[in-house]
């Protein structure tokens, strides 16, 4: 006797209605997403620096190169947080779904890599200042990585990220 | 919600649109720049059927009519005349009478009021109907090719030997193919105006060149990966049966939207034909010198666009379309959408600095002056690099001019695309009021008549 199993997908509408909820999420409770981002950043700098490294959770702020002679604290605004660069493309796997329900979880799988992509780009602008401020000092340093280079690497980050979601979630 | 949230929201969004962009233009104008001619094929295995809607056209019609006879004489060029009030009419059958000896390929559809005047789709459905008929149910719809063309428009002498190549139409699959589209006035200027208009009217003229043969080129090249590409009013080759297998039982495969070229298309490809596109042809039509008319002439294409998204459920419901397919003519049919969004989302980050400049100004310039400047021209550059790398494209594929006249038609094509941010506005507001009727684009030589009480 064989069992017969017949795989069910998930039921796309709610998949579409939990997608726009997180994009909704996103602007409203975007302060907890700072705050986990910048965790992140103060969880990798602990690990990676040899100063000592702080996070103050209710400002959103990472303190490093504390006992150093470079100490400075990085405040994760809204308008330096990847959670709106993440929304556009929740909101457009949202509608792709909504449209092709049978490519849902390739959509899924592509909103992922690309979401992914996009917080690793920012932690790593983030990486970037802090290791310019060490190396060239706290003016120099912030000046060039927050200015030109932390542009370029959202930039560049953010056509990467959004070569890898149309790649992915389009693919044959 | 914060000013601070609402910049980094609005910042985040205009950078990804932005960076959307740029990065849709470099993967379209490598394999632009990388083609290379195809292969020709054998015209007489086809039947060619020219089509050339007019409506008060007797000063061009009669040239159009011998330039297609005396250029493709194994072509028929069908006269679809929607009840003008010149001699449009008698000029064509002048033509056809051939001084006692009967030019048999030169047909002559005459509609009247009130059924005429009533769109170019319709115009085009009467003539197909006619040709069927006059074909006969027994005709080889496979192998007759429609080619629409305008009352001006000038076919280039090989395009029916490029589009029966094995790639085109000697394809069984491909049910319709578009050619590149020219401006035949560029470089020319307009006669007997002041000098301003003249300089003016010849630079508008170019920049319709460059963007037709350049940027709209490079899309449609794109389009071949994605297999939607997409026909254009003029220039516009389709198999009769590809029209068969869309016309209903109405007879009539051209619908009623603004943009009854890109709805052909859709329909085309909904239905499981692949169409076609080639750069080693081309059609030459007339560009328009007056920004008046220009700027009508894209709100008509922009609410033309805003119409068709009613086809976006059909296009994504499609079996013939990938997902990359649909998602690049969602992407099409969102962009008058896009500019809309964009006239409000981009100058949010503008207004509020002007904002915080008028509260503390020594706090702004200070900011500027350390570092933000940078950012300005960064962002600058991406927001015209997509627009300005056009001329030199231009410059290298199509009219051999100066580096620096070709980066000055850059400049001046990122100047001219942000008149569709006016023409996106005005698109809407005749779609909310119901404006879905329109009369044609009038030419450069048309005036227009005004009558006045005495």
């Amino acid at each position: 006797m064989t069992l017969a199993v017949r795989r069910t997908a998930f039921p796309s509408r709610v998949t579409v209605v939990v997608l726009l909820a997180v994009a909704a999420g996103l602007v409203f409770a975007h302060r907890l997403y700072r705050t986990a981002e910048i965790s992140l950043s103060g969880a990798i700098l602990s690990v990676i620096s040899s100063y000592g490294v702080d996070v103050i959770p209710d400002r959103q702020t990472v303190y490093f190169g504390l006992g150093s002679d470079t100490p400075l604290g990085l405040r994760m605004t809204p308008e330096c947080t990847s959670a709106f660069l993440v929304l556009p493309l929740i909101v457009v796997g949202a509608v792709m779904i909504a449209l092709r329900p049978r490519i849902q979880s390739r959509v899924l799988f592509a909103l992922g890599v690309a979401a992914l992509a996009v917080v690793i780009v920012n932690q790593f602008r983030v990486l970037t200042l802090v290791g310019l401020v060490q190396w060239l000092g706290v003016d120099t340093g912030y000046y060039w990585g927050h200015t030109l280079l932390g542009s370029m690497v959202s930039v560049f980050g953010g056509a990467a990220a959004l070569v890898a979601f149309v790649w992915l979630a389009t693919r044959k | 919600m914060s000013l601070d949230l609402v910049l980094g929201f609005t910042q985040a969004l205009a950078l990804t649109m932005s960076v959307a962009f740029v990065t849709y233009v470099l993967f379209i104008v490598v394999p632009y720049l990388r083609r290379k001619p195809a292969p020709l094929g054998d015209p007489a295995s086809l039947e060619w059927h020219f089509f050339v809607p007019c409506r008060d056209e007797e000063a061009v019609i009669g040239d159009t009519i011998r330039y297609l006879r005396g250029t493709f004489p194994i072509a028929h060029v069908w006269v679809i005349d929607d009840d003008s009030d010149d001699r449009t009419a008698g000029v064509v059958r002048t033509l056809k009478r051939n001084g006692g000896v009967r030019d048999t390929h030169i047909h002559l559809v005459q509609r009247q009021r009130p059924y005429a005047r009533t769109g170019k789709g319709n115009a085009l459905n009467d003539a197909y109907r006619t040709l069927k008929l006059w074909m006969g149910r027994r005709a080889d719809t496979d192998r007759a090719i429609i080619v629409v063309v305008d009352a001006d428009g000038r076919p280039a002498p090989n395009c029916l030997e490029v589009c029966a190549a094995a790639h085109l139409f000697g394809n069984p699959r491909i049910g319709a193919v578009q050619v590149d589209v020219r401006m035949i006035n560029a470089g020319l200027r307009q006669p007997g105006v002041s000098l301003w208009r003249r300089t003016f009217g010849a630079a508008l003229v170019r920049m319709q060149d460059l963007e037709f043969r350049t940027a709209i080129a490079a899309i449609q090249m794109s389009r071949g990966a994605t297999g939607t590409i997409s026909m254009g009013g003029n220039g516009q080759f389709t198999r009769l049966s590809a029209l068969d297998s869309i016309a209903g039982r109405t007879g009539s495969p051209w619908r009623g939207s603004l943009l009854e070229d890109f709805e052909l298309g859709v329909h085309l490809l909904t239905a499981g034909w692949h169409t076609g596109f080639s750069l080693d042809t081309h059609v030459n039509q007339e560009a328009l010198y007056s920004l008046r008319r220009f700027l009508a002439q894209r709100t008509r294409w922009g609410q033309g666009t805003m119409q068709c998204m009613r086809y976006l459920r059909r296009i994504w419901d499609s079996e013939h379309l990938t997902t990359l397919g649909a998602a690049e003519m969602m992407y099409y049919l969102a962009q008058p959408w896009m500019q809309l969004l964009g006239t409000l989302i981009y100058p949010i980050p503008m207004a509020l600095m002007a904002y915080r400049f008028a509260v503390s100004p020594a706090e702004v310039v200070a900011w500027f002056f350390d570092g933000a400047w940078i950012l300005f021209t960064v962002y600058g550059a991406f927001g015209l690099l997509p627009f300005v790398l056009w001329g030199p494209v231009y410059r290298a594929r199509c009219v051999p001019v100066s580096f620096w006249k070709s980066i000055a038609y850059g400049f001046g094509y990122a100047l001219y695309i942000y008149t569709f941010y006016i023409t996106s506005w005005r698109a809407l507001i005749r779609l909310v009021r119901g404006n879905n009727g329109w009369t044609k684009t009038r030419r450069n030589t048309e005036r227009r008549v005004v009558t006045a009480d005495v």
